[in-house]
C-alpha cells in the first residue's frame, strides 16, 4: 500500500524533469528601464516597454523558446536628480538596461562610453523604425551613428489667454489669424511685450503676470535665442552669437523693466505657476506641447481651446519665428550582457510601433514619432495632437548633440538669470558669458 | 614603557584607519580630481581612443587630408571578411552568395552594407546581419580602442603612413577621457562669477555666525542661565526644534510662510498689500530668509555649549559677586565672558567650518537664487559637480572648488587657534609639573 504514494511522487518528479527539458531555451531576463522628467501623464515611457515585453514573450513562444521578461521601471520627475543618478550608476556599472532621456545626453554619454549605439542591435530599415521621421532619427544620432530611438517628439509653443486678448482689442478673426501672423513674422516679440503690457494696464492680470515664462532652466530659453537670430551650432562647432545673445538677455531684462514679468520669476514654485496659467492669472506664457495634458488633466482647465491659443515663438529682431523639439530617446546602456541588450533593443523597437507610441502621445500630449502614428485614428482624432503636429512640428529646431553643449548651456543660463534679476547688466552678462566660454571651451566654440 | 607605547599604537589603529579612510582620503581624492578636466563626457574611470567625426573637427584644421581619410567609413567585401563570415557558423549559402555576387564591392555606410546583406536569398536575422556586416568593417570610425597601440595598429592596417608625431596628434584628438590640467584653478581665479560666489560665502558665514551661531546663542544661554530651571529647560527645548526637525520639512515650513500664497502674503493681503514671493522677491529678501533659516538651526548648538559651560562656573563666584553688589551686566562682563573663551573658540571654529560647507538649507530654500545672489561656494561646487539641468557634471571643476573650501577651512582653523591663543588654553597646569 505504501508503494503507491512513492510511485506517484516519482511520476510527478519525472514529469517535472521532462517538462523542463522540453523548454531547453527557458530564459528569465530582467530588463530595467529608467525615465527622467516623467510625471503622471508620461507613464507610457515605461509602460510601453512592459507592453512590448508581452509581445516579445509571445513571439518567443511561437519559436519554441520560453522567454520570461520582467520589466523593472523607475521614473524620476526631476531632470537634475535623474541625470545625477543615472550618470553615477553608469559609472558604478549598475546602470539600467534602457534609459529614457533627452537627446542632448547622447553626445557626452556616448563619449564616456555609458551608452552603446542602438543601430548595432536593431534593423533601422524595417518597420516600425523605418517609419520614424528622418529628422527625429537625426536628432537621435551622433557622429553619424544612431544611438537612440526617439520616444516622443514635442515642441514648445507660446500660449495666449484668449479672453484677455479679446479684451485688449483682438477679434475672433484676429485670433484665428494669429498663428499664421506669428509664422510670417508679422507678430513679433515686441508686439508680445506690448500686448502683455496692455493686459496689465487694463487690469486683466496683475503686475508681473503679463508675460509669464518658464520658471526654471530648460530648453525653452534656446528658442528665444533663435528668435533673436542666434545659432547654437554650425558645422559641428558650437556658436555663441554675441549680438543675438544680447538681444535675448535684453528681451527678458526689458520684460522685467516694463513690469510684465516678475524679477523673481525664476525659482518660484512650479505648482503655483501651473495653477496660475491654468486659471487665467497669466496673460501670455511659453511652455511645451505636453502642458496641454497637465492643464486639462491635473489643473482643471476644462475648455482649453476656448481659453487658449497657441503659436510658434514669435520672431525677435534679427531672427525668425520658431519652436524647439526636444525628443526624449530610448538609449541602451553599456556594460550589460550582449543578449540582454539585444532583448532590450527589441523591446524598444516594439514600443516604437505606432499604436503603442500613440498611447504615450495622446496621454501625455506629446507628438508622434512617425507618419504612420499620425494616421492612427486614436491619435489623429485627438484635436490637440493633430493641431500641434501640423502647426508646430514643421518649424521645430533641436538643440545640438555636442559633448560640450552642456557647458555652454550652463554658462548661458547663469548669465541669463543674472541679467533677468538685474544682478548684472545685459552687457556685463554677455561679456562674462563670452569670457567664461573662451576660457572653458577655447576653440570648441565660435564666438562672433 | 616601550610595550605600552606599542600597545597604544595598536589601540589607536582602528581610529587611524577610519581617519585615513573617511577624512584624509576624500581630501586627497578631491585634490587629485581637482587637477583633472573630468566631466560627464570624459567619464570617471578613464577614456578610450575613438575616431569620431566630432572629435576630428580640431584635427581637420591641422591635417585635413589625414583627418578626411581616417574619418571615412568603409565596408569592403573582401576575402578576409568572407573567410570570417564562413567561420560564424551561419547558413553556408550566405558566404557563398556574398562571394559570388558582391566580392570587391565597397559600401560607404554600414546601413548600405546591411541593406545588401538583407537582400541575400537566405535573408539572415537582424542579429546575424549585424554580425556579418562587422566582418567587412574596414574603417576605424566610431570604433573604441582601449590603448594607443591598438589605435596605431588599426591606422596601420588602414594603410595610413603616419609619422610618430602625427600619430600622437591623432591620439590626443581622439582621446575621450580626462587629462591632467590646472585649468580649473585658473578658471576659478579669473571668473567674475566665482568672485561673486566667494563674496556671498563670506557674507553668509559672517552674518549667520555672528548674528546667530555665536551672538544669539550666547544671548540665549545667558537668558536661560538667569531663568528658573524649569522654564529654562522648556525654552532651550523650543530652540532645539529647528535642529531636530528634518531639513526638508523645516525649509518647507519657511517656504509656506514666505511664498506668494503663503502666510505672510495672506496676512499682508488683509492690509491691502498684493501677494508676493517674500522669499525670492529680491536678493535682500532671499538673504534675510537664508540667514534666518540657517541661524535658527545653528543657534541651538551654541546655546547648549554655552549653557553647560556657564553651569560649570562655580556658583560661589556669583554669590560672592552679588555680596559685592555686582550688577547682572558686571557678572556677565567679569565672570561669565572671561570663562567662556574656550567654548566661544570652539563654537566659532566649529560653526565657521560647518557653515562654509553647508548648503542644503540654501539649496532647498532659494537654490542659490534669485539670479545666483545666494549661491554660496559649497552650493556652487555641488551644482557644478553633481547637479544641473543640462546633465553636464563637471567633476574636475567641482573638486577644485571643494579643494578651495578645504584650504580656506584649514587656514581659518589655524587663524582661530592663533587668535584665541590655543597654546595657553591647553597648557598643562603648573601644579602637575
Amino acid at each position: 500500500m505504501t508503494i503507491l504514494p512513492t510511485l506517484k511522487s516519482l511520476t510527478i518528479a519525472a514529469a517535472i524533469l521532462a517538462s523542463t527539458s522540453a523548454f531547453a531555451f527557458a530564459k528569465d531576463v530582467t530588463i530595467s528601464v529608467w525615465a527622467g522628467g516623467t510625471g503622471p501623464n508620461d507613464v507610457y515611457r515605461l509602460d510601453a516597454i512592459e507592453i512590448a515585453a508581452q509581445q516579445l514573450q509571445r513571439q518567443a513562444a511561437l519559436k519554441g523558446e520560453d522567454l520570461k521578461i520582467t520589466v523593472e521601471k523607475k521614473s524620476y520627475s526631476a531632470w537634475e536628480d535623474f541625470k545625477q543618478a543615472l550618470t553615477l550608476a553608469a559609472e558604478a556599472k549598475t546602470a539600467p538596461n534602457i534609459v529614457v532621456s533627452g537627446h542632448e545626453d547622447i553626445a557626452p554619454w556616448s563619449q564616456a562610453g555609458l551608452i552603446v549605439p542602438i543601430e548595432d542591435y536593431v534593423d533601422l530599415d524595417s518597420w516600425p523604425l523605418n517609419g520614424i521621421y528622418e529628422n527625429l532619427l537625426q536628432i537621435a544620432s551622433y557622429n553619424g551613428t544612431v544611438y537612440g530611438i526617439p520616444q516622443d517628439a514635442e515642441s514648445r509653443p507660446m500660449f495666449f489667454w484668449k479672453p484677455y486678448m479679446k479684451a485688449i482689442g483682438y477679434s475672433d478673426a484676429d485670433l484665428d489669424a494669429l498663428p499664421q501672423s506669428v509664422q510670417d513674422g508679422k507678430y513679433t516679440m515686441k508686439n508680445l511685450l506690448e500686448d502683455a503690457k496692455k493686459m496689465q494696464d487694463k487690469g486683466l492680470v496683475q503686475p508681473g503676470y503679463g508675460f509669464y515664462p518658464r520658471t526654471s532652466n530648460g530648453p525653452d530659453y534656446w528658442q528665444f535665442y533663435t528668435s533673436f537670430g542666434g545659432t547654437m551650432e554650425e558645422g559641428g562647432k558650437l556658436v555663441f552669437d554675441k549680438a543675438a545673445m544680447t538681444r535675448t538677455y535684453q528681451f527678458f531684462a526689458d520684460a522685467v523693466k516694463s513690469g510684465v514679468t516678475k524679477k523673481n520669476h525664476i525659482g518660484m514654485p512650479g505648482d503655483q505657476w501651473w495653477k496660475e496659467v491654468a486659471t487665467g492669472k497669466a496673460g501670455i506664457w511659453d511652455g511645451g506641447t505636453w502642458h496641454y495634458a497637465r492643464l486639462v488633466n491635473q489643473e482643471g482647465l476644462k475648455d482649453f481651446f476656448g481659453n487658449v491659443i497657441f503659436t510658434l515663438i514669435p520672431a525677435g529682431e534679427g531672427g525668425k519665428a520658431n519652436t524647439l523639439t526636444h525628443p526624449l530617446v530610448y538609449l541602451l546602456t553599456a556594460g550589460h550582457d550582449k543578449e540582454d541588450t539585444d532583448i532590450a533593443a527589441q523591446l524598444i523597437t516594439i514600443a516604437s510601433e505606432p499604436r503603442i507610441n500613440a498611447l504615450h502621445a495622446v496621454k501625455s500630449a506629446h507628438l508622434g514619432i512617425s507618419e504612420a502614428e499620425s494616421q492612427v485614428d486614436f491619435y489623429s482624432a485627438d484635436r490637440w495632437t493633430r493641431e500641434a503636429t501640423e502647426r508646430l512640428l514643421p518649424h521645430a529646431n533641436a538643440m545640438p548633440n555636442n559633448s560640450d553643449f552642456g557647458t555652454y548651456w550652463n554658462i548661458m543660463w547663469k548669465n541669463l538669470q543674472a541679467s533677468w534679476t538685474g544682478d548684472k547688466t545685459v552687457d556685463a552678462a554677455v561679456s562674462d558669458a563670452e569670457s567664461e566660454l573662451k576660457s572653458t571651451l577655447g576653440d570648441k566654440i565660435v564666438i562672433r | 614603557m616601550k610595550s605600552s607605547r606599542t600597545l597604544g599604537l595598536v589601540m589607536i589603529a582602528p581610529a587611524a584607519i577610519m581617519i585615513v579612510l573617511f577624512f584624509l582620503l576624500p581630501v586627497v581624492l578631491t585634490a587629485v580630481f581637482s587637477m583633472t578636466n573630468m566631466t560627464t563626457a570624459t567619464g570617471i574611470s578613464g577614456g578610450v581612443y575613438q575616431i569620431a567625426p566630432n572629435s576630428l573637427i580640431t584635427l581637420k584644421s591641422a591635417m585635413p587630408d589625414i583627418a578626411a581619410e581616417i574619418s571615412e567609413p568603409r565596408y569592403a567585401i573582401d576575402e578576409a571578411g568572407l573567410k570570417a563570415v564562413e567561420g560564424l557558423g551561419l547558413a553556408p549559402g550566405i558566404a557563398g552568395e556574398l562571394r559570388a555576387k558582391h566580392t570587391g564591392e565597397v559600401f560607404a555606410t554600414r546601413r548600405d552594407a546591411e541593406r545588401m546583406i538583407k537582400d541575400l536569398s537566405e535573408r539572415p536575422s537582424t542579429r546575424d546581419v549585424k554580425q556579418i556586416s562587422e566582418q567587412f568593417n574596414r574603417s576605424v570610425v566610431n570604433t573604441r580602442f582601449d590603448s594607443k597601440e591598438q589605435l596605431f595598429s588599426a591606422l596601420d592596417t588602414l594603410g595610413l603612413k603616419l609619422t610618430p608625431e602625427q600619430k600622437e596628434t591623432v591620439a590626443t584628438a581622439t582621446y575621450t577621457g580626462w587629462t591632467w590640467t590646472t585649468d580649473n584653478f585658473s578658471r576659478l581665479a579669473t571668473s567674475p562669477d566665482m568672485a561673486r560666489v566667494l563674496l556671498n560665502t563670506v557674507l553668509y558665514v559672517a552674518l549667520v555666525l555672528t548674528l546667530f551661531n555665536v551672538g544669539y546663542a550666547l544671548l540665549l544661554a545667558i537668558w536661560t542661565h538667569y531663568m528658573p530651571p524649569g522654564p529654562a529647560s522648556i525654552f532651550r527645548g523650543i530652540w532645539l526644534l529647528p535642529r531636530i526637525t528634518p531639513v526638508v520639512i523645516y525649509v518647507l515650513l519657511w517656504k509656506w510662510l514666505a511664498w506668494d500664497s503663503g502666510f505672510i502674503s495672506i496676512l499682508m493681503g488683509k492690509f491691502g498689500y498684493p501677494p508676493k514671493n517674500y522669499l525670492l522677491d529680491t536678493a535682500y529678501h532671499a538673504w534675510f530668509f537664508v540667514v534666518l533659516i540657517n541661524g535658527f538651526i545653528g543657534a541651538s548648538m551654541g546655546m547648549l555649549v554655552f549653557s553647560s559651560a556657564m553651569k560649570a562656573i562655580p556658583k560661589s563666584q556669583f554669590y560672592a559677586s552679588e555680596v559685592d553688589g555686582a550688577s547682572r551686566w558686571q557678572q556677565i562682563r567679569y565672570i561669565i565672558l572671561p570663562q567662556m573663551r574656550w567654548p566661544i573658540l570652539f563654537v566659532t571654529c566649529y560653526q565657521t567650518l560647518s557653515l562654509l560647507a553647508s548648503f542644503n538649507e540654501i539649496l532647498l530654500a532659494t537654490n542659490g537664487g534669485p539670479g545666483n545672489s545666494t549661491e554660496v561656494w559649497a552650493l556652487a561646487a555641488y551644482h557644478t559637480a553633481l547637479r544641473n539641468y543640462a546633465g553636464n557634471l563637471e567633476y574636475g571643476l567641482g573638486a577644485a572648488m571643494a579643494l578651495v573650501l578645504v584650504v580656506i577651512g584649514v587656514t581659518l582653523s589655524l587663524l582661530y587657534l592663533r587668535v584665541f591663543n590655543y597654546g595657553t588654553l591647553v597648557a598643562k597646569p603648573l601644579i602637575e609639573d
